[in-house]
């Protein structure tokens, strides 16, 4: 009970003191966490079978079918130089919706949780020193937790 | 342009569509006039509705602020005005602007479209070329009318066009009637309607005018007077019209000839013959009867578009409705509007979408049912799901072909433009042709109409430029003088065939290969095995090019292989026979729609991929006794020629954990003259599938034209059969022509 109170004052306190929050869906690449503005996720998939796509960039698993569409899915390790990862059971794909752009699937680890961010709650991107790329938002902090936060336009475009 | 919202652009979408329908309309319109021209019997029908289209373009090209096309319309309805009224004859030069009138609208529609730049100045030019040729006949208007014994009151109530039909009409010397008939109100529209039908082919009903009653207690019916110019006698018109009631009186020319006064009206004369029997029709008044509602008479058999000039006062435009709409309505009306309608062909493709995912359903359905069937306690239940299944299946196919059928189109419309094309080449190189066509009904998915007209117009000036002889050649050998060029368009099977024929002066094998030599394309042993067949082949070779002089026209060394690239691009094929000294003839099979393609699917390192089958020649098991090493190419000895190979496996980069004691199949599939034997693992069947585009983050990716569901989720890529075949082959082009014994090329 005390636990729910205290949640709630801080849920209060942050409502009114720090104005305007944007909600951003945390997955996890390795032993990072990650995290992109949820208004421009569309749908959390299981990984129905990728069809691989012969001499396509490096970045993409292949294609496949939602619902009668065809999707592009690109693999967030191998966009972020990280080691591929074997599917498994918490293997999931984010369906990008950045509006007029065509939606694109976005491999991940696992999906964590949904994080409000407050403003106060983001440090940008400069902050993490030297020249940070274009998709880097910048670095969400709440809890104790770190995340670096993604816009989804330029990954997907870069 | 207007500002067109986010939420419009479906309105605008239908405003281009609109747009281009009544422009190609126009065109063809044009074209039938300069067949009556030719033969100077000019309908004025055919005049009105092109006034009517160029009107309608100008309502709805206001309507969506396009101004370049409302400007334009405004100045072509003026023109299209003088010589509705006789002012300005249709002369070649004339023609030829019209003609210029109608590209320049596509033009106008891309710009708007944002697809091509401003025609402001050609616009300009065509409207100052127009003027020249526009010099009003200034000739006063002679008193014809006065020859004949007609109530002077009645030019009161002319419009100027009327009387400009009164006028060409007698001068064509016609004789007038006037007839007097009783409709009942009610069927007033239909009956007037079935008069004119029935009128047209005795003469022409030059106006119609609501006749004060002789009864003035019947509210029913509603008296009209006609005036009717025509050569028959009064007696055929009376059999032939065969309405109840009717009167018909011929209009008398004056006796002795002599022209009476010019001005003023003769007074000796009584106001109307006299009807035998009936009373006497008093003058129809200038300001109308008041008995006739105005939206009794519709827009189709009222007096044609208030011309800009004919503001007399109490004439009867006040019975037409006025005003863009109407006659926006007037135009679409003539044809069934009421049963059509307009549908974006994404519509369509997504309900192809949602029936691929029926298909797929049903597929599992079927899977379903076999199971059933084999277990021992579900039998039953599995017959009767498989019975159920047949009927679904049943039903899915039609409506599969159903959709289909709503995106095929008819061919007339490219083929008007392939003679409107035609049709400016040989004014402008002063060599008269002939376009005969066949088979403009014939109908064809939506999009493949659409990348069709480019490669036809190509091989339309092809046969124009290298086919038709000059004038003395074509005398010299006894030819006809003018150059025929003949499109013909057929369905066989499910393909659409369509011939480009020229009765010119051929193509010689001989030539076309010395200059296939001369240029590299081949060697000098090659040619020594090569058929007229393979010969002709060549001309589609990329820089192959055997007319000596270099014209505007074609001959620049692009052309032919563009067009067969173009129509591969579509899954169809070109097709060359020629008889030197005859002419020539091109072939073009394409398939009837794009949306369900037939393919084969094969399978290469446990992976899915379609291969249509409309490329695909045959598949063999692979021996590798049978291949040779040819300059670092495996190639395969088949029934005397030579098939060079290509392992997809390495050619996609894809892995593979068992390479040993597989068994190989051969593909063999052909793009134009050249064929290739693609390896693959295993044949696992044909299928219809529906084509889905990769998206654009792959586009950069070569080889595949798409990819297909195959049901159980599994999507398979579609192999572009004319990319691989073009990536492998590069560089030894004509090296491997296809050259099929059963005749495809």
């Amino acid at each position: 009970m005390a636990d729910m109170v205290r949640a709630h004052a801080r849920d209060l306190r942050r409502a009114t003191d720090t104005g305007k929050r944007v909600e951003y869906l945390a997955f996890t690449l390795g032993s990072q966490i990650y995290a992109v503005p949820i208004q421009h996720i569309a749908e959390i998939l299981k990984p129905p079978p990728v069809t691989e796509i012969p001499r396509a960039p490096r970045n993409v698993v292949g294609i496949i079918s939602v619902r009668g569409k065809l999707v592009t899915v690109i693999d967030l390790r191998r966009r972020f130089g990280l080691i591929e990862a074997p599917f498994d059971r918490s293997t999931r794909i984010l369906l990008s919706d950045t509006g007029d752009d065509e939606p694109i699937g976005l491999l991940v680890d696992e999906v964590i949780q949904v994080y409000r961010l407050s403003e106060q709650e983001i440090e940008p991107a400069a902050a993490l020193g030297g020249d940070q790329p274009a998709y880097i938002l910048g670095i969400g902090r709440q809890d104790d937790v770190l995340l670096v936060l993604l816009e989804l336009k330029s990954l997907i475009e870069s | 342009m207007a500002d067109f919202g986010f939420e419009s652009s479906d309105r605008k979408e239908e405003f281009f569509s609109e747009a281009q329908e009544i422009v190609d309309a126009l065109g063809k319109l044009l074209l039938d006039v300069e067949v009556t021209v030719a033969e100077s019997r000019v309908d004025p029908d055919v005049i009105n509705e092109m006034f009517r289209a160029v009107h309608t373009l100008k309502g709805i090209a206001g309507l969506f602020g396009a101004t370049r096309m409302s400007g334009m319309s405004h100045e072509l309805e003026n023109i299209l005005d003088d010589v509705r009224m006789g002012r300005l004859d249709l002369t070649a030069a004339v023609l030829d602007l019209l003609f210029r009138a109608v590209d320049l609208y596509t033009h106008i529609l891309l710009f708007e479209r944002g697809d091509a730049p401003d025609p402001e100045h050609q616009i300009a030019a065509l409207l100052s070329s127009f003027a020249r040729v526009t010099q009003p006949d200034e000739a006063p208007t002679s008193n014809i009318f006065t020859q004949f014994d007609l109530d002077p009151g009645l030019f009161g109530v002319l419009t100027e066009y009327e009387e400009h039909r009164l006028k060409s009409n007698i001068e064509s010397g016609l004789a007038l009637f006037r007839l007097r008939v009783r409709f009942s109100l009610m069927v007033l529209d239909s009956a007037l309607e079935d008069l004119k039908k029935k009128a047209k082919p005795l003469g022409e009903i030059i106006t119609y005018l609501p006749a004060p009653s002789t009864d003035e207690s019947d509210f029913e019916n509603l008296e009209l007077d006609i005036l009717m110019a025509s050569k028959c006698p009064t007696s055929l018109i009376e059999t032939t019209l065969s309405i109840e009631g009717l009167v018909v009186n011929p209009v008398l020319r004056r006796v002795g000839g002599a022209p009476p006064p010019k001005h003023g009206p003769p007074k000796s004369n009584t106001p109307l013959p006299k009807i035998g029997g009936a009373p006497s029709m008093p003058p129809p008044t200038i300001a109308g009867p008041p008995r006739l509602p105005r939206d009794l008479i519709p827009d189709s058999v009222a007096t044609p578009a208030p011309s800009r000039k004919s503001s007399r006062p109490g004439s009867r435009h006040s019975l037409t409705p006025a005003g863009g709409a109407g006659q926006a309505a007037q135009f679409v009306g003539k044809s069934a509007a009421q049963t059509t309608v307009r549908v974006d062909i994404r519509k369509l493709d997504r309900l192809m979408t949602i029936l691929g995912e029926l298909a797929i359903v049903r597929s599992a359905v079927g899977r379903l049912a076999e199971r059933f069937r084999g277990s021992v306690e579900h039998r039953e239940l599995g017959g009767d799901l498989h019975r159920l299944h047949r009927t679904f299946e049943r039903h899915l196919g039609q409506m599969q072909n159903g959709i289909l059928e709503v995106r095929m189109v008819q061919l007339g419309p490219v083929f008007d433009k392939l003679q409107r094309g035609l049709r400016a080449i040989s004014r402008e190189y002063s060599r008269p042709v002939n376009l005969v066509i066949t088979g403009q009904e014939t109908e064809i998915d939506k999009l493949i109409v659409e990348e069709l007209s480019d490669p036809l117009m190509h091989m339309v000036r092809n046969a124009f430029d290298h086919g038709i002889e000059d004038l003395e050649d074509r005398i010299k050998v006894g030819k006809p003088e003018v150059g025929t060029v003949a499109l013909n368009a057929f369905q066989k099977g499910n393909h659409v065939v369509i011939e480009v024929e020229d009765d010119g002066r051929g193509m010689d094998p001989k030539l076309i290969i010395a200059s296939a030599i001369r240029k590299g394309v081949i060697t000098e042993s090659e040619s020594g095995e090569m058929s007229a067949r393979d010969a002709y082949r060549l001309v589609f070779v990329p820089g192959f090019s055997t007319k000596a002089v270099v014209t505007d026209l074609s001959g620049r060394g692009v052309g032919l292989d563009v067009v067969k690239t173009n129509i591969s691009r579509l899954g169809g094929i070109v097709d060359i026979t020629s008889d030197v000294g005859i002419g020539t003839k091109m072939t073009i099979t394409l398939p009837v729609t794009l949306a369900i393609i037939n393919v084969l699917i094969v399978e290469l390192a446990g992976r899915s991929f379609a291969i249509p089958l409309a490329s695909v020649e045959e598949a063999f098991v692979y021996e590798p006794a049978r291949t040779r090493n040819v300059e670092g190419r495996e190639v395969l000895s088949l029934r005397g020629q030579s098939l060079p190979i290509c392992n997809l496996l390495k050619l996609l980069h894809l892995n593979t954990f068992d390479d040993e004691g597989r068994k190989y199949y051969v593909v063999t599939v052909a793009v134009g003259i050249r064929r290739l034997g693609l390896l693959v693992d295993r044949l696992e069947g044909q299928q219809d599938i529906v084509i889905k585009p990769l998206g654009r983050s792959l586009k950069a990716v070569r080889g595949f034209s798409g990819a297909a569901e195959l049901g159980d989720q599994r999507v398979a890529l579609v192999i572009d059969v004319a990319a691989i075949v073009e990536e492998v082959l590069a560089g030894d082009q004509g090296r491997y022509l296809a050259i099929a014994g059963d005749g495809r090329g």
